[in-house]
């Protein structure tokens, strides 16, 4: 839609001569009665406080080289997608790190999406640990973790301590080394026997489910990976 | 269903109209060959010999596969043809059991190349018929007639499932004993 | 030695090779040497090459390409499937197909339920041995 045209309350008589005067203009424009209003003084803004910066000097020279600027990246990772053969209370088989091979028991995926698995402790030496999905088969095997409460167990719960570190005199330097075993803390300890004392009584239920999750697995002669079920 | 290289085909036409003849005689011709194109074309070389009709002066009208009626069950088939040797032309008469007539020519022109060496662009099917048993002329038609037929199946073929799974080489001979 | 197995209308064989793989069909006509008729209740009655059956003992009474209804009949009357289950050959492909449909927690119990029967063997063996001895 056009816009409507202005048309000058002074109009042109010849180019750059128009047909009123510039006080017949001032009264016809109604500046009089603005001015009237404000006690006799047109109205202003408060000038802006300035910025203060633009303190930089520009550059006597171009620069020599072209400077990349990087891309602003808006890109927000998505939450990681848990495969479905992964459910609360599913056997998985770790494939990697410290406890490769061991069965373990998946109790839920944590924000940052990696999963949190326990052996549980007292039957396999499994802590309650952080675990990617691409690290482990799902089994189909499924373990009743309904009385299990981890809802306290978070990313943090995992995050490392940052040591303070002590000043020592130059006497008590070994024995003081001695003592400064990295000792699990007590709550931790606590927070696993509580998950696991719900979840064994649940797998002693099922005959030979503790056996099976205390053994390691391992791939024997003329077993075929791609071809197993899991 | 076995995928074969001949399909059959009929191909309709006619000479193009003229202010003399306004509507000159339709033919339909069913014939083999490996696509539309090639039955078009077949069906040209052919009506040029028979008819005073060419591509030239002609138009079809209509082309259409022919799927076979019965695929699951057994019909001895008869193939008339003629083909061109190196020394001259000769005609012939098969006989072939098979549950479908592509099938029946598939076989005929494999027959012909192995036995007379003749390829598949020298041969004319005149006519084809599905022939009743009682009918038969070839004694390797007839031995399968009888319903009490009976024969041992000598070799064990020995082969994995699929063609995937084939090797050249075996750690074990084959035992082939049935 | 005689033949005990023959291709012959009837004849219960079981497809070794394609898409058909693993399927017990019935030969219900002769199209020549190399080929039969097959067909069996779940599937399109179809020419195979008898480089793809492997003749079992089994054999049904029925006429030549029977109608589907009669078919189906003989070889309820013959009662393939149970004599076929209780083949050893058709046993064997049982077994072989439950133990591979097995998940790992089957597989560690068929391992202890080996471990005891061994155990159990081996405990009988040394009290014979000691009688013998």
């Amino acid at each position: 839609m056009a816009k409507p045209r202005r048309i000058s309350r002074n109009p042109d008589l010849v180019k750059g001569v128009g047909k009123y005067s510039r006080s017949k203009m001032y009264h016809k424009r109604g500046l009089w009665a603005i001015k009237a209003k404000n006690n006799g003084v047109f109205p202003t803004h408060a000038p802006k406080a300035a910025s203060p910066s633009i303190a930089e000097k520009t550059s006597k020279f171009y620069p020599a080289d072209d400077v990349k600027k990087p891309l602003i990246n808006k890109r927000k990772p998505k939450p990681t997608k848990l495969r479905a053969s992964i459910t609360p209370g599913t056997v998985l088989i770790v494939l990697a790190g410290r406890f490769k091979g061991k069965r373990v028991v998946f109790l839920k995926q944590l924000s940052s999406g990696l999963l949190l698995i326990t052996g549980p402790f007292k039957i396999n030496g499994v802590p309650l640990r952080r675990c990617n999905q691409s690290y482990v088969i799902a089994t189909s095997t499924k373990v009743d973790v309904s009385g299990v409460d981890v809802s306290n167990i978070d990313d943090k719960y995992f995050a490392k301590q940052t040591e303070q570190k002590k000043k020592k005199g130059e006497g008590e330097f070994f024995e003081a080394e001695k003592e400064e075993k990295n000792v699990l803390p007590a709550e931790k300890k606590e927070s696993q026997k509580a998950v696991d004392a719900s979840l064994t009584k649940n797998i002693e239920a099922i005959p030979n489910l503790k056996a099976y999750l205390s053994a390691r697995f391992s791939l024997k002669s003329g077993m075929k990976p791609h071809e197993l079920v899991f | 269903m076995v995928q074969y290289r001949f399909h059959q085909y009929q191909v309709v036409g006619r000479a193009l109209p003229t202010e003399a003849d306004e509507h000159p005689k339709i033919y339909r011709m069913k014939l083999w060959a490996t696509n539309e194109v090639r039955a078009k074309s077949k069906f040209w070389y052919f009506l040029r010999k028979l008819k005073k009709v060419k591509k030239s002066n002609g138009q079809v009208l209509a082309i259409n596969e022919i799927y076979e009626k019965k695929p699951t069950e057994i019909k001895n088939y008869g193939i008339w043809l003629r083909y061109q040797s190196r020394t001259g032309y000769h005609n012939m008469y098969k006989e072939y059991r098979d549950t479908t007539l592509n099938g029946a020519v598939e076989h005929m022109y494999a027959e012909m190349a192995s036995r007379h060496r003749v390829r598949a662009p020298c041969i004319q099917i005149i006519k084809t018929a599905t022939v009743p048993d009682e009918l038969c002329k070839r004694e390797s038609t007839k031995q399968f007639h009888s319903a009490d037929i009976k024969f041992p199946m000598v070799f064990k073929k020995v082969r994995p499932p699929t063609r995937k799974l084939k090797t050249t080489y075996k750690a074990k001979k084959p035992n082939l004993f049935m | 030695m005689p033949f005990k197995r023959y291709v012959e209308i009837g004849r219960v064989a079981l497809v070794n090779y394609g898409k058909d793989y693993g399927r017990l069909v019935v030969i219900v006509d002769v199209l020549d040497m190399n080929r039969v008729l097959v067909d069996a209740p779940n599937m399109v009655r179809g020419q195979m090459n008898l480089k793809r059956l492997s003749l079992t003992d089994i054999k049904v009474d029925i006429e030549k390409a029977p109608k589907k209804k009669a078919l189906i009949e003989a070889m309820e009357a013959a009662d393939v499937k149970n004599k076929w289950e209780n083949s050893s050959w058709g046993r064997k492909l049982i077994v072989q197909k439950r133990r591979a449909a097995l998940n790992d927690f089957d597989r560690f119990k068929i391992m202890l339920a080996k471990i005891k029967k061994s155990g159990a063997v081996k405990q009988e063996l040394s009290k014979l041995k000691k009688q013998a001895a």
